[in-house]
């Protein structure tokens, strides 16, 4: 018979059950990050190349809007410092995302493909461990990147680098989440590489122009079907100074596309059909 | 040389890259929408422009001139194959074997799949680009400038292969060129003027760009196209030429050095 204490204690070791788990799920993501960075790392060379090619890739971006400010000082309210903590935003959530949680731009071609069924049979969160399981080299170069950018032209102060963090943070969401959702369509519409390619690509090119060039229709599209005026407009209405409607709007749609990405993963999940492909992870 | 005297065999290699590539036709306008939508950015990236400076024109360039430029530029670009990814696949797979024991030149076989490839979809992307543009800001500035579009295009195209292949053509010694041709590209939107005309550039820069092989490929066929100088035809033509053969003959030693430092497995 169960005393109260007994089941106190039951109830104990089930929260303790709760909290390994979580614990085994963190030691598995970092340990899958630690892998995939030995692995970029094994040809050092070439990592250092692709690193440094997409450092000088983004440092044209700054030329082309050194040369334009030179010439027009404002962009409508916009300014030159502005445009590169845009920069910085974007490319940093982009990085992130890419580093950290690479497959999230590849979903479609998985799904399509068959891939995800190596996925299924490990004892792992499908998700997640779909999206951590691959690392861009090359998104390395975009986060330090975005990291000078700060450095140069942001205000490093603790809340300035407190702001920044937060930029950065929804700025990610956004990124993953919104191209979850996009790979997630192949779930329902067959093979959707291009369509999922065009939309991350939309969603990564308005995110690198000012909001204030947007008028009308084009603007409610970046704040709606293309969220990418969330991230745009982080210079102005976040780290320049904080307002308050934006970062809540802001909060929300990364948390809306959160919630959304995940439901309508696993609710496609039950229409995958598996490939023949033979796959074998270690 | 001897692959080089048969001209029949690379006429056949274009028809057949100009049949493969009409087999994708509708794959590629799917790709082609990314156009749309930088057109579209653009568009109101100058708009705001020329609103902010509250002038009809910025150095010598109207709004519609601006808008017609960047038609042309972008469809230039965006028709762009990447060499990189080709030769480097080559390299790594060991398909490079078989194309050097062929009886076709390697250099010259590239350039002819290249073109026919290009010549495809500049056409798809010049449409597409053009409908955008009639939408937007009426159709282009009529002159004569648009006759001379085509040779300049090609020659364009021309320097844009040789450059491009410069640097794929260094996969023969590293493993990762992708990267290197990430930042040709972006110097080709900058400073070869793809985003904007040199006439925009600070002075330095704008002297500069006038010395280096880049304004060529896509800056004079449509600086031509939309507002054409009397009189700098010729000038563009030759200046076309002779990077093109002074590239050309620097692609011609790095390969015969790289094909013989060349290890290939497999294939």
């Amino acid at each position: 018979m169960l005393t109260a204490d007994k089941k106190k204690s039951i109830k104990t070791i089930s929260e303790q059950a709760e909290a390994g788990k979580l614990r085994r799920l963190l030691r598995f993501t970092t340990a899958c990050w630690k892998l995939n960075l030995a692995g970029a790392m094994e040809f050092r060379f070439s990592f250092l190349l692709t690193v440094g090619t997409m450092i000088a890739n983004n440092i044209v971006w700054i030329i082309f809007w050194g040369m334009y400010f030179e010439r027009f000082p404002v962009l409508n309210g916009w300014t030159m410092q502005d445009v590169m903590m845009m920069w910085a935003a974007a490319a940093g959530g982009f990085g992130i995302m890419s580093i950290f949680f690479g497959n999230a731009t590849r979903l479609a071609n998985l799904i399509v493909t068959g891939q995800l069924d190596v996925f299924l049979s490990q004892p792992k969160p499908v998700l997640l461990n779909v999206l951590i399981s691959r690392m861009s080299v090359s998104a390395i170069g975009d986060l330090v990147f975005a990291i000078f950018i700060f450095v140069g032209f942001g205000d490093v102060s603790l809340f300035g680098t407190l702001k920044f963090a937060l930029a950065l943070l929804l700025s990610t969401m956004i990124f993953i989440f919104f191209c979850v959702l996009a790979g997630c369509l192949s779930f329902w519409l067959g093979n959707t590489e291009g369509l999922s390619f065009q939309l991350f690509n939309a969603l990564l090119t308005f995110a690198t122009y000012p909001t204030g060039i947007f008028k009308g229709f084009g603007r409610i599209v970046l704040f709606t079907v293309i969220p990418a005026g969330f991230i745009s407009s982080m210079p102005v209405s976040l780290i320049r100074e904080v307002d308050l409607p934006f970062l809540y709007g802001a909060s929300a749609t990364a948390a809306v596309l959160c919630l959304a990405g995940i439901l309508l993963f696993y609710r496609g999940l039950s229409r995958y059909t598996s490939g023949n492909m033979m796959g074998l992870r270690r | 040389m001897i692959s080089l005297s048969k001209p029949a065999k690379y006429v056949f290699i274009g028809k057949i890259t100009l049949r493969s590539q009409l087999a994708y036709v509708a794959d590629f306008i799917i790709r082609s929408l990314f156009l749309i939508l930088i057109l579209y950015i653009f568009m109101q990236l100058w708009q705001t422009t020329y609103s902010g400076v509250g002038s009809s024109s910025i150095n010598g360039f109207t709004f519609k001139q601006m808008m017609w430029y960047l038609v042309f530029t972008e469809s230039m670009v965006l028709a762009t194959p990447s060499l990189c990814t080709r030769i480097e696949e080559e390299v790594k797979s060991g398909d490079v074997a078989f194309k050097l024991i062929r009886p076709v030149n390697f250099i010259t076989f590239h350039y002819v799949e290249y073109m026919s490839e290009v010549a495809i979809r500049f056409i798809i992307n010049l449409l597409l680009g053009s409908a955008i543009g009639l939408l937007l800001v009426g159709p282009p500035p009529v002159g004569n400038g648009l006759v001379w579009l085509p040779l300049l295009t090609l020659g364009g195209f021309t320097v844009n292969f040789m450059l491009g292949m410069l640097v794929a053509l260094s996969s023969f010694w590293v493993e990762e060129t992708r990267g290197l041709e990430f930042v040709y590209n972006k110097i080709l939107f900058t400073v070869g003027g793809m985003l904007m005309p040199l006439e925009l550039f600070p002075d330095t820069l704008q002297k500069a760009g006038h010395w280096m092989p880049f304004q060529t490929i896509v800056y004079f066929p449509a600086r031509t196209a939309v507002s054409m100088h009397h009189g700098e035809i010729a000038s563009m033509l030759a200046l076309q030429g002779l990077w093109a053969a002074l590239v050309g003959s620097v692609i011609w030693l790095v390969y015969r050095k790289g094909v013989r430092k060349l290890n290939v497995n497999g294939g």
